[in-house]
């Protein structure tokens, strides 16, 4: 309390006088020059808690908040959890790859929009039935294990579901289904720790948008590991999205800041409390721009970790002359792909086809280095085996050129 | 047995004293008469120097009560999820047309000892009996001062200790109860950290806090309310208002028309002295004026305009450029702004700062002379507002406020602003978070 008056009465002048009469008085005391201490952090009684709802349920606009404020904003003496929802998307983690994790294909078609965060971790699916949650405290005072057991307590507090946290740090409910996810980033002075909740998600939509289709992807990039999901709302339901954010929000605002224990309704009285956040740029200079990095082609695919793709396909015997081969005839298409854009390009053409009178090669192969591993390679393909026709007529390719492009095609969208 | 009786009778009396209204109520009329001679003392002379990190020149007028609610007292009741408010854009911000989702409220009952404990409980409506006081015989106050998010992230208030000083004073003349202005600045400090989004992370917005004082007793009779209530409410503002195409107002002046008069409340942040100036406003609108200049008297001075204190700058009679503005004399509102304005120019070795009463004559022979350079509002809510045109009788007098190349208003509004967003430090800015 003398403390709180002296910071009232006086300006912030004396503050500063506060500070270098310590350090000098240690010096004092030892003899020796003492390094620049940094400042300490203020002890638990001081920190007070909000709880940030987000307006948006745009992906990339919450993503690039959960940016600002760990990049902005001071929790020294203040910690944040923010709850956010999304319409659906896949959020894929900061080191890993979109067409292993994600059926891209899917999603384009579904206009379910693709993300990458900049944390790492696995990939999860969002929809309007999934909260998100994120904590925000200083680097020095993260606590993942803390923020976990919140949740344990507020499902079991409110809605009487017993849960458990296992040693990947999963949110486990009957045992077996998680409930789940999380990832974090630690920074110089501000940590976050995320997760989300599948309270009423459609699980249908969900294993199509991750579903993992045949790749022949060979990467060093971080795979996400399946278990078996639950929707919370299928365990009780009066769980909604709103009533897990209020009871989760209150049980936040009413645990300690640094241990866990239940400081009751008086201790929620001191805190902050609940507050809408509009994360729009008038109101978050500088948010825009983030949020305009998160939806480019070059972060979301572009980031993605060198990685190889190696497909097979067998020649159907009509293009093949009529003969007898000893081996199976495969076309092999293999190729790197370096930032999301193709690199190197290798077309294993069996002798069949080459007999029958392909001519797709070099050319061919330079036309696609540099391009993205999307449609627009195919596209480059199509116009390379065209401009190979010596009669300008020709505008179609012929059927080996098909077979190649088909083949070609199952790479780059199947994946 | 006598001895004990009256050793208990002793501490009873030790541990109650401030209770015990009677004992003190001559020694705050004391106080109370101390300070209005010392603001008719300020009005004679000239405004001293002042150094930057100094003491005000005037010695604080002492307007603590020995009762008064307390800080520690303070009760909160954050707003459930429910309850809350979604957020505007912040260009639909405007003026005082949203609310933050809580409030502070402090209730003054006679009959329960005076001040009760304050609270701050979700935004809500008030229930108010028909025959409340403040509602027949305006038996109100109010003030206005901002928070603003510095550059540091940090929420500085901007000198509120004058605001507490103000309300108190204004309490005084219609009976409504005093307090201890420290304890509201702390409650009201509780307030805005609660409520600390509402403040956009950018410059162009603040967040406008509004104390209010009623009086809530349910009798006609006109005298001072048993019951009243203090209570704080907050909005964010945005910092655009309308102007014409070059930034500036045109003002009208109607000599018949009065907004205070002397031995009134003029000085006083009082609701009645806002209400009888609507239609005068509108009038002035449609003759295609933003604000109303308030003239008094046969000689026609300038008192305020719209609700602003009023500055001009002009070249005097050595040559210099000197800033004036009327003189606190019972007419004018002792503006917060204002005062820095003034204490701030009196540091400037290029400019001299003078109180002084102006009228529409002088005005009138400096335009004609050329030697008018400026004219602009000052108030909490625009900070500055230049003024390029007063419509006078028949005539427009056009003045060159936005033709001056090192404008005097823009260097104040600047210097203001600075301090304010935590640009500079200085002590009129009050870190709260």
């Amino acid at each position: 309390m003398a403390q709180m008056m002296r910071k009232f009465v006086v300006s912030n002048m004396c503050v500063v006088v506060g500070l270098t009469r310590r350090s000098s008085a240690r010096s004092l005391a030892t003899g020796k020059t003492m390094p620049v201490k940094k400042p300490d952090l203020p002890p638990e009684g001081e920190i007070t808690k909000s709880v940030f709802m987000s307006q948006s349920t745009d992906i990339y606009t919450n993503l690039a908040m959960e940016d600002w404020m760990y990049r902005n904003m001071d929790f020294s003496n203040h910690h944040v959890m923010m709850v956010w929802r999304n319409e659906p998307c896949v959020v894929i983690g900061r080191h890993q790859n979109p067409w292993l994790e994600a059926n891209v294909p899917f999603l384009g078609e579904k206009d379910i929009s693709l993300a990458r965060r900049n944390s790492g971790g696995g990939t999860v699916y969002h929809d309007r039935g999934n909260l998100n949650i994120t904590f925000f405290t200083h680097r020095d005072r993260y606590d993942r294990k803390y923020n976990l057991e919140i949740i344990k307590r507020a499902l079991y507090r409110s809605f009487g579901i017993k849960s458990l946290i296992n040693e990947r740090q999963d949110i486990i409910v009957r045992d077996k289904y998680k409930v789940s996810g999380t990832a974090a980033k630690l920074g110089r002075l501000s940590a976050y720790h995320h997760c989300t909740l599948l309270v009423n998600a459609n699980k249908a939509d969900l294993s199509k948008a991750l579903a993992k289709r045949e790749h022949g992807i060979q990467t060093t990039a971080t795979p996400s590991t399946p278990s078996p999901v639950a929707n919370l709302a299928d365990l009780d339901n009066r769980v909604t999205v709103e009533s897990l954010q209020t009871a989760i929000g209150y049980e936040y605002l009413r645990t300690p800041a640094l241990h866990i224990d239940d400081a009751g309704e008086r201790h929620i009285s001191k805190q902050r409390g609940f507050q809408f956040v509009n994360p729009t740029e008038d109101w978050y200079p500088g948010i825009a721009e983030l949020r305009d990095e998160l939806t480019t082609w070059d972060w979301c695919f572009g980031r993605t970790p060198e990685f190889t793709v190696s497909r097979s396909f067998p020649v159907p015997a009509e293009l093949l002359p009529s003969k007898l081969y000893s081996a199976t005839q495969e076309l092999i298409i293999t190729m790197t792909v370096e930032k999301g854009l193709i690199n190197d390009v290798t077309l294993n053409i069996p002798p069949g086809l080459i007999e029958s009178g392909f001519h797709g090669e070099a050319s061919v192969i330079t036309h696609l280095k540099g391009k993205r591993f999307t449609s627009e390679a195919l596209a480059a393909l199509e116009d390379a085996m065209l401009t190979r026709h010596l009669t300008g007529d020709i505008r179609k390719l012929d059927e080996k050129e098909q077979f190649v492009a088909k083949c070609f095609d199952q790479v780059v969208n199947t994946v | 047995m006598p001895l004990r009786r009256s050793k208990i009778l002793v501490k009873w009396i030790y541990e109650n004293q401030h209770k015990m209204q009677t004992l003190r109520r001559c020694s705050s009329t004391l106080r109370y008469k101390e300070l209005e001679e010392n603001s008719v003392q300020a009005t004679l002379e000239h405004v001293a120097p002042v150094e930057a990190g100094a003491p005000t020149h005037q010695p604080r007028p002492d307007t603590t009560p020995d009762i008064s609610f307390k800080y520690d007292d303070l009760r909160v009741s954050l707003a459930a999820p429910y309850q809350l408010q979604r957020k505007p854009e912040a260009v639909d911000l405007g003026f005082g047309k949203y609310f933050t989702d809580h409030m502070l409220k402090i209730n003054y009952h006679t009959e329960l000892g005076g001040w009760q404990k304050p609270e701050i409980t979700p935004f809500e409506n008030l229930s108010i009996h028909p025959a409340a006081k403040a509602l027949h015989y305006a038996v109100q106050l109010f003030e206005g001062l901002k928070a603003y998010r510095g550059v540091d992230d940090k929420i500085r208030l901007f000198r509120p200790e004058l605001n507490m000083e103000r309300m108190n004073l204004a309490a005084k003349r219609s009976g409504l109860p005093m307090f201890d202005g420290e304890e509201l600045i702390k409650c009201i400090t509780r307030l805005v950290q609660i409520d600390q989004e509402w403040v956009p992370h950018s410059e162009t917005s603040t967040l406008y806090i509004r104390p209010t004082l009623i009086g809530t007793e349910p009798t006609f009779g006109i005298v001072a309310p048993e019951t009243a209530m203090l209570f704080a409410i907050l909005s964010p503002v945005s910092a655009y208002y309308k102007t014409n195409s070059d930034g500036a107002v045109s003002i009208y002046a109607d000599p018949n028309v009065v907004r205070a008069f002397p031995g009134g409340v003029g000085n006083r942040k009082v609701g009645s002295n806002y209400g009888p100036t609507i239609e005068i406003t509108s009038q002035a609108s449609k003759l295609g004026h933003q604000q109303v200049l308030w003239l008094f008297g046969p000689n026609q001075e300038l008192t305020e305009v719209g609700a602003m204190n009023i500055f001009l700058v002009y070249i005097n009679e050595h040559g210099d450029k000197q800033l004036s503005t009327p003189p606190l004399n019972g007419l004018i509102l002792p503006g917060v702004t204002r005062r820095s304005i003034l204490e701030l120019a009196s540091q400037w070795e290029d400019i001299t700062v003078k109180e002084e009463v102006m009228t529409m004559d002088r005005v009138i022979e400096l335009k004609n002379q050329g030697r008018l350079l400026e004219m602009f509002g000052a108030g909490t809510a625009v900070i500055i507002t230049p003024i390029s045109n007063v419509g006078y009788l028949d005539k427009n007098i056009h003045v060159p406020t936005m033709k001056q190349k090192h404008a005097v208003y823009q260097r104040l509004k600047d210097t203001l602003l600075a301090i304010q967003y935590g640009h500079i430090e200085h002590p009129y800015a009050k870190i709260i978070t």
